[in-house]
């Protein structure tokens, strides 16, 4: 899925970036010099009203009260409404998944993480982890996500959280060549065996070509915690959910940061 | 298909349901205010075919039907498509009770295939029976409440039951176990079959109470809940319209012929839904979402030990008759002649 938005592309475009544009896969990002306002304005009109008619501006009940989002909350319309009503692919991009809570968490907790780096957002979604990278310090930020969707909400919570917007990928980042990057994130994203074992191989070859280090955020899902991934995992950090975040996962409490070793 | 059962209660069929009941059932006091029923049953313990009511033998008094009223007409459609499926809470308490996919009603025409051994199932929408969608709605009521820890959705029969399962996960179950039939022996399973597996399960995973719907809407068989209870040796409560936890015992009030019957069951228990327990929430666009991140393991029967071959065989499924027209006759006399001439009479 691509969506073009007719966006200039950086003079110093990273070869990840013009390899997706020439492969079609496209790409939305804006002009480095533009000012965060009105960096929304670009996107499809209609779709930025939906989102901004269906969602609700909202940091609280997560770890990261210091980053607003755009999110699916009980005062929106499609919280209660039949879901075959939504008009678009599943919005998963609209929730602030506890993995991706704990990683943002940790990124704003300990900035020398990704100060001066290039850091890689797999399966982006609401862009919390990508945004919190960016305040902590990151030189270079790529958001992926295959959902265009996703992509034109990260513009808007870049937007909502006084931020350049920064570049994003819609595309399966997982059949691309892979790029240098510092660091590369993942938030609640081995929750499907399947889309695991990719993840695990992809990973381990970016670890072994870059020297990448990987930090992955789960709240132990058990889809996650009885991969063979778990073999290469240090744990770095356990955050305790807060009450709403339970409410909404239930069997879920904790989130754990954990680094990537192979 | 419409069959037509003429169920006479009387009081040998009462006799025998009740000696039945008492090998099978921990049950605790019942109310009974039909008339001339305990009279009946104080007649039955007399003559020995009742335990007498002592401390640990709470008095069976039933709410039974007037065994002098009528027989009570029953119909059934008779339609085999899928069997029905368990769901399971952990401890303390836990739940066992299955969505089953059953064919979507009423919207699609049922057709009989051409070679009458059942009807098409091919490109029929399936979504979860709406009594096993009731059962799944208890459970989640129960967890929302904190008397249950845990609720896992369980679905016995081919890959299209994960689908099922994950409307149950969505609707707030925790986790889901799938248990894989292939599609032509997934034809042959019946309640017996299934209800063995809930069996096995439910003691694997250490459940205290089996919730299922009280039956699937395609083969109307009603008999599933009834046959697990039967194998785990464990207390039953069917047709519930109401379920309240009660310390370490279930009160449920179960809609029968005569009206409301109230039990309370020890745990671990089984229980079936029947229509006016609750109704069931919409599986809303975050929980739907929610519910792909949870897990659904996908086991075998083998693995339970269960073996699936069915003492059943289908003879043949037709369509029932097409309606004739009928004869307007004038006079009684008329009437007489016109079933003369038929041969009916």
């Amino acid at each position: 899925m691509a969506l073009s938005l007719g966006w200039k592309a950086p003079r110093n475009g990273c070869g990840l970036l013009l390899q997706a544009m020439r492969s079609s896969g496209l790409l939305l990002f804006p002009c480095g010099r533009c000012p965060w306002r009105g960096a929304g304005s670009f996107l499809d009109p209609e779709i930025k009203a939906f989102l901004e008619e269906n969602t609700e501006i909202t940091s609280s009940g997560s770890l990261t009260p210091e980053i607003q989002l755009r999110l699916l909350t009980p005062r929106c319309k499609f919280w209660w409404e039949r879901a075959d009503l939504w008009p678009h692919s599943d919005p998963y991009w609209a929730i602030y998944w506890p993995g991706g809570q704990a990683l943002s968490r940790y990124l704003l907790d300990n900035p020398d993480v990704v100060r001066g780096k290039s850091v890689l957002d797999l399966g982006s979604g609401c862009g919390a982890t990508a945004i919190a990278a960016k305040m902590s310090g990151a030189s270079r930020i790529l958001a992926n996500d295959i959902d265009p969707i996703a992509g034109m909400a990260i513009t808007l919570n870049c937007e909502l959280n006084r931020l350049n917007p920064f570049p994003i990928l819609i595309q399966n980042i997982l059949n691309l060549e892979q790029d240098k990057w510092d660091l590369v994130v993942l938030g609640d994203m081995f929750y499907d065996e399947n889309l695991a074992d990719s993840l695990h191989q992809w990973l381990k070859k970016c670890f072994w070509t870059y020297r990448t280090r990987v930090l992955i955020g789960d709240p132990g899902r058990p889809q996650f915690s009885g991969h063979s991934i778990q073999h290469h995992l240090h744990k770095v950090v356990e955050y305790s959910l807060l009450e709403p975040t339970r409410q909404e996962n239930s069997g879920l409490t904790t989130s754990t940061v954990w680094d990537f070793q192979p | 298909m419409h069959l037509s059962l003429w169920v006479p209660i009387n009081s040998v069929n009462l006799r025998n349901t009740l000696s039945g009941l008492r090998g099978a059932v921990t049950v605790g006091m019942i109310k009974s205010d039909v008339p001339g029923t305990q009279e009946w049953l104080d007649e039955r313990r007399r003559q020995g075919d009742l335990p007498l009511p002592t401390s640990s033998n709470p008095a069976l008094s039933l709410k039974l039907c007037d065994p002098r009223q009528g027989p009570a007409p029953f119909q059934a459609v008779v339609v085999l498509i899928q069997p029905g499926t368990g769901l399971v809470l952990r401890p303390p308490p836990s739940c066992l009770f299955p969505p089953d996919p059953a064919p979507s009603p009423p919207a699609e025409q049922i057709r009989v295939k051409p070679d009458k051994t059942g009807v098409v199932t091919d490109g029929v929408k399936h979504s979860m029976n709406p009594f096993c969608e009731i059962a799944v709605e208890e459970a989640v009521r129960l967890k929302e409440k904190k008397l249950v820890k845990e609720v896992i959705a369980v679905s016995c029969g081919p890959a299209q039951c994960q689908e099922t399962i994950r409307t149950a996960l969505a609707m707030g179950a925790d986790r889901g176990i799938h248990v894989e039939v292939p599609p032509a022996e997934a034809e042959r399973l019946g309640p017996l079959q299934v209800a063995q597996v809930l069996a096995k399960l439910a003691e694997k995973e250490k459940v205290d109470l089996v919730l299922l719907g009280k039956q699937a809407i395609d083969d109307d068989c009603n008999q599933t809940g009834q046959m697990t209870a039967g194998f785990l040796d464990w207390p039953q409560g069917t047709f519930a319209s109401q379920v309240t936890l009660e310390g370490d015992k279930l009160k449920v009030e179960r809609e029968i012929d005569g009206g409301l019957e109230t039990l309370r069951l020890k745990l671990p228990a089984v229980v079936t839904t029947d229509l006016r327990l609750n109704e069931p929430r919409y599986a809303t666009l975050p929980n739907i979402m929610k519910a792909k991140k949870k897990k659904i393991e996908v086991i075998k029967p083998g693995d339970l030990g269960v073996d699936l071959t069915s003492k059943l065989s289908v003879i043949s499924v037709e369509d029932p008759p097409q309606r004739t027209a009928g004869v307007k006759v004038e006079t009684t006399e008329d009437l007489v002649a016109k079933l003369k001439e038929i041969g009916r009479i």
